[in-house]
């Protein structure tokens, strides 16, 4: 676990010991405590009566895999969104970010809880007249500002929504199942009063002080793939043109034709053809050799926008 | 009681489950306790020892397991544990065996600490002794069920990245340049173009033009369509259809939802192998 330690790191270099290295060692020992700090495990109030209602059929849930290894859903409030959410049955109740709860016009009663018209969670999942915390848990707002998700994250889906549905997870399919259940979970019980013990906070404040040590990612620009309008079908020759639409039908591709270099770069399948044009966005020329009727010839084409 | 029903239910799914699928691996069912603070509890054993009560949380990147546990089973054999830590923090290590149930997961990574968190719920509701996260779920097709109080595992042979390697690549590689410009490539054509002006708030993206003889004119789509829904993936932004699009292989008949004329109606798409 122990990173690289320069010899004699500290008094023989002359500079004071700052406390967060005392308290969180060195850059290795650092990534340990993030990995600790991330794990989402909450406490809470008593919460309110709600009311949420479910449909009646299983949906198939998209997530995705943060940075951090969390799964992560989309989530629509009162038709707006989507928004980011984390699924974690360490976190006894729906939590959204105190931010975004103040911008759709939310507001928390007198002990910190909403009540949200309509959560709609991507595939089809739809609650109504759901009881939530505003509130924005601490490993969101470290995540957050460490940029480590690579989206921004705005709350957490805990046991009061999970609890309604059979889910399944599989991490080698691209979507989760949740099935309805016939059942109403009792709301969960606060174990101590407001704030609870000082311990609680302790993973807060690590927190807080990695995300000061680590600074923010940058976050990488995202942009479409560019369309090229050539149907493609892997013979055994080698990659024919199919069909020819929009950029490729304009530049004189023809079907029929056999494509043999992308760029310069022989291709010998269509899986070679999306892997050289995986970073073609629209406005960009390519290079493209074919062979038709035992001739070579060459055309460039300039793509477009489309998919 | 309860927990004697369970254990029932878990019986008869295994016995049902086994005839239908002869050469699937085999389905475990184990029952898990819910604290009245809502976290789900199993037992485990490390290393054959054991069991403990652990917190089983789905918001967790590692599995945590405090020293009392990690003593007992010997992971601190070969580690040399530090003068001072925070939390009696010692770093990762590799469990040989944990087991739930009659789930054995071999080579589990896990982190050594006393967790505030889990020593606050410990003290008001019994010894709780750490945190099953995603290292060991996600080997697993696993099914949660709040109502009957069980889980399900059964083997899919994914192999989880470790959360701490991850993180360290993540945060050491590229340091804090600028990183490389992503593209978003749909695994399969289409043939249509998509639009939606920057700060229109309204759902889904224009459906901008339809490429005669395409994927897309075969399953119906027109021009000015307003498309909601890709595979059952919002597409709110142009980036979120293309990313929707990136799931579907050539081939594969999806579904979509449009709004043409303020009714939603739903198509078939089969999109075709190019780009």
């Amino acid at each position: 676990m122990e990173g690289p330690r320069a010899p004699g790191c500290g008094a023989a270099i002359g500079k004071s010991f700052p406390l967060e290295s005392v308290l969180l060692g060195v850059h290795g020992m650092r990534i340990f405590w993030l990995g600790m700090a991330l794990v989402i495990l909450g406490l809470t109030a008593p919460a309110n009566a709600d009311e949420a209602r479910k449909d009646d059929r299983a949906c198939h849930v998209p997530y995705r895999m943060t940075g951090a290894q969390h799964i992560m859903v989309r989530a629509k409030i009162n038709g707006k969104g989507p928004y980011n959410f984390i699924i974690d049955t360490g976190a006894p109740t729906l939590f959204v970010a105190t931010a975004l709860c103040q911008k759709l016009g939310i507001e928390p009663d007198k002990k910190g809880w909403g009540i949200f018209d309509r959560f709609e969670i991507e595939g089809g999942v739809v609650l109504t007249k759901l009881a939530g915390r505003i509130e924005t848990p601490f490993q969101l707002e470290g995540m957050n500002n460490m940029g480590l998700a690579g989206v921004e994250l705005h709350g957490v889906i805990g046991y009061t929504v999970l609890a309604r549905y059979r889910i399944t997870f599989d991490f080698t399919r691209d979507k989760m199942t949740w099935e309805p259940l016939d059942y109403n979970p009792p709301p969960p019980e606060g174990l101590f009063g407001k704030g609870g013990p000082p311990e609680l906070n302790a993973m807060a404040g690590i927190m807080r002080l990695l995300t000061g040590l680590l600074g923010k990612r940058p976050q990488p620009e995202v942009a479409p793939r560019g369309f090229l309008g050539l149907g493609l079908a892997d013979a055994t020759d080698g990659v024919m043109v199919k069909s020819v639409i929009g950029p490729a039908a304009a530049a004189g591709i023809q079907p029929g034709d056999r494509l043999t270099e992308f760029d310069g770069e022989p291709v010998k399948s269509s899986a070679d053809v999306h892997r050289l044009a995986a970073r073609l966005t629209a406005g960009i020329s390519v290079k493209l050799t074919i062979t038709r009727g035992g001739s070579r010839q060459q055309f460039t084409i300039k793509a477009g926008e489309g998919l | 009681m309860n927990r004697n029903c369970n254990l029932l239910f878990g019986v008869l799914f295994l016995g049902l489950a086994s005839p239908l699928q002869a050469d699937a691996p085999k389905a475990v069912t184990v029952p898990f306790e819910l604290l009245k603070t809502k976290h789900m509890t199993v037992m485990i054993k490390v290393n054959g020892k054991g069991p403990y009560r652990v917190i089983f949380d789905t918001g967790a990147p590692v599995t945590v397991l405090n020293n009392k546990v990690a003593k007992e089973s010997g992971l601190l054999k070969d580690i040399q544990k530090p003068l001072f830590s925070l939390f009696g923090a010692v770093g990762q290590v590799n469990a040989e065996t944990l087991e739930i149930g009659d789930l054995k997961a071999d080579d589990v990574p896990v982190m050594i600490m006393d967790h505030p968190t889990v020593e606050a719920i410990s003290m008001a509701l019994g010894p709780i002794e750490g945190i099953v996260g995603f290292p060991f779920f996600a080997r697993y097709r696993m099914t949660l069920d709040y109502q009957a109080r069980t889980m399900t595992f059964v083997p899919n042979g994914y192999n989880p990245p470790d959360a701490i390697q991850a993180l360290m690549t993540m945060l050491l590689a590229g340091g804090r340049d600028k990183p490389a410009k992503q593209v978003i490539a749909p695994a399969a054509q289409w043939g249509m173009v998509v639009d939606k002006a920057p700060g229109e708030e309204e759902a889904g993206v224009t459906i901008k033009e339809v490429f005669p003889g395409s994927a897309a004119d075969a399953a119906g789509l027109r021009a000015g369509d307003r498309l909601l829904t890709l595979d059952g993936r919002w597409t709110d932004s142009i980036n979120e259809c293309y990313s929707a699009a990136a799931h579907v292989k050539p081939g594969a008949a999806v579904k979509v939802t449009v709004q043409r004329g303020g009714a939603a109606m739903e198509l078939t798409v089969k999109p075709a192998s190019g780009l």
